[in-house]
């Protein structure tokens, strides 16, 4: 079964899986998204806490809801959703990952990282 | 207007009392999960909401009155009980014809077209199928029927992983939408808690919780702590106190602790396990009565 976790509600964690899938272009901007019932069906998780986490996506301005045509990627979706993403993690994550390579004592000529540039 | 209206039900076998002023409503559009141990009156419940069982209190399903209008009441809701069996030497379009005869509600061309998505056959005979394939033909059948009710004791209880996932797709993708409403009762709680929009949490016969997983969420705070802080938030007195994996501890509060309290960790979901863990007494742990 779908595994979800401690960190924060599930209608919080699936809007999250669904932003990634946004960043990723899936679906592109000004195209539908699947609707309640099929996400719900997909991910096992109650039609209601579908609607709460797609609101979530909307108070984002990530998607927008087309009357009577459910829920469509907005322009400017995955810009916006990169930029917020880039600035959590300099300002989140980075500062404990930067802490943990000096305790491993990696340097950045370690690291491949230019690769996925 | 509610589905279910119950008010103060009360049952007792001689001297054991399986349901203790027991009220609550239901609303359309849920999907309500009764949770409790073996023995804490979920069987019991259920079958007073389909008038099997005698009950004090007021009790009015789909508008009637379970004892009075049974006959009635059974028409109009789907129900499966905790020993439900099919016949083993019908086939199963043999099933659907008895269906048609004995539900006027009941649709045939729903029935197959809610039948191909099992891998169940129409030509298979029941005792040919496996555990989980007659499960999920059962509940084909019930879905068939056009109504704003489904009740479930303990559907999934022996089946395989593939086959409790089968069966909640099914019954989220052609059950749920947003008029019709099921209560299911189980105990595997870590299953049902993502289908679930609301909980009744029954235990030793009382109504311990009834809230929307989305309330649960605001009034049960979970803390994650680092172990040497146990004490310390063991002295805010919280309902649960847990190690979650990674050996970190955590604890529910009902409500938010004070900042102090809150400052001695994180803030995480509550999950519905721990809380069950939290609010039901585990039978094997329970001082013995006699």
């Amino acid at each position: 079964m779908q595994s979800w976790n401690d960190s924060a509600p599930i209608y919080q964690q699936l809007a999250d899986r669904l932003a990634v899938q946004l960043l990723d272009g899936a679906p592109p901007e000004g195209e539908a998204l699947p609707s309640v019932r099929q996400l719900a069906g997909q991910y096992l998780i109650n039609p209601l806490t579908v609607s709460r986490a797609l609101q979530a996506l909307v108070d984002k301005g990530l998607v927008e809801s087309r009357r009577g045509q459910g829920m469509y990627v907005t322009a400017g979706a995955r810009d916006r959703l990169r930029r917020t993403e880039r600035t959590r993690f300099l300002e989140r994550e980075w500062p404990a990952l930067r802490a943990r390579l000096g305790r491993l004592g990696i340097s950045s000529a370690d690291l491949d990282w230019k690769d996925t540039q | 207007m509610n589905l279910i209206e119950a008010n103060e039900l009360t049952l007792r076998y001689g001297k054991k009392t399986a349901l203790e002023r027991v009220s609550f409503s239901i609303p359309k559009g849920r999907v309500y999960g009764l949770l409790g141990h073996n023995g804490a009156g979920k069987t019991s419940l259920m079958k007073a909401l389909v008038g099997l069982l005698p009950t004090d209190g007021q009790l009015s399903v789909l508008g009637l009155d379970p004892r009075r209008q049974r006959t009635e009441l059974l028409s109009q809701l789907c129900y499966i009980p905790d020993v439900a069996v099919l016949p083993r030497w019908a086939r199963v379009h043999e099933l659907i014809t008895l269906m048609s005869g004995l539900q006027p509600r009941f649709s045939a061309d729903r029935a197959r077209q809610l039948l191909k998505r099992t891998s169940v056959g129409l030509d298979d005979k029941v005792k040919s199928l496996s555990k989980g394939m007659v499960v999920q033909a059962h509940l084909a059948l019930i879905a068939a029927i056009d109504a704003k009710l489904m009740i479930l004791d303990e559907p999934t209880l022996g089946l395989d992983v593939m086959s409790r996932k089968g069966f909640y797709e099914l019954l989220i993708d052609e059950w749920c939408d947003g008029e019709r409403t099921v209560l299911i009762s189980t105990h595997q709680v870590e299953e049902v808690e993502t289908l679930l929009s609301d909980v009744l949490m029954l235990d030793e016969g009382r109504l311990v919780l009834n809230i929307s997983l989305q309330d649960m969420d605001q009034r049960f705070v979970a803390l994650s702590h680092d172990p040497a802080q146990a004490d310390a938030v063991a002295a805010a007195h919280p309902l649960l106190r847990y190690r979650q994996t990674g050996g970190r501890g955590a604890a529910i509060f009902d409500g938010t602790p004070p900042e102090h309290v809150m400052g001695l960790g994180e803030r995480i979901r509550p999950n519905l396990v721990d809380l069950f863990m939290a609010l039901t007494r585990k039978p094997a742990l329970a001082p013995s009565q006699s």
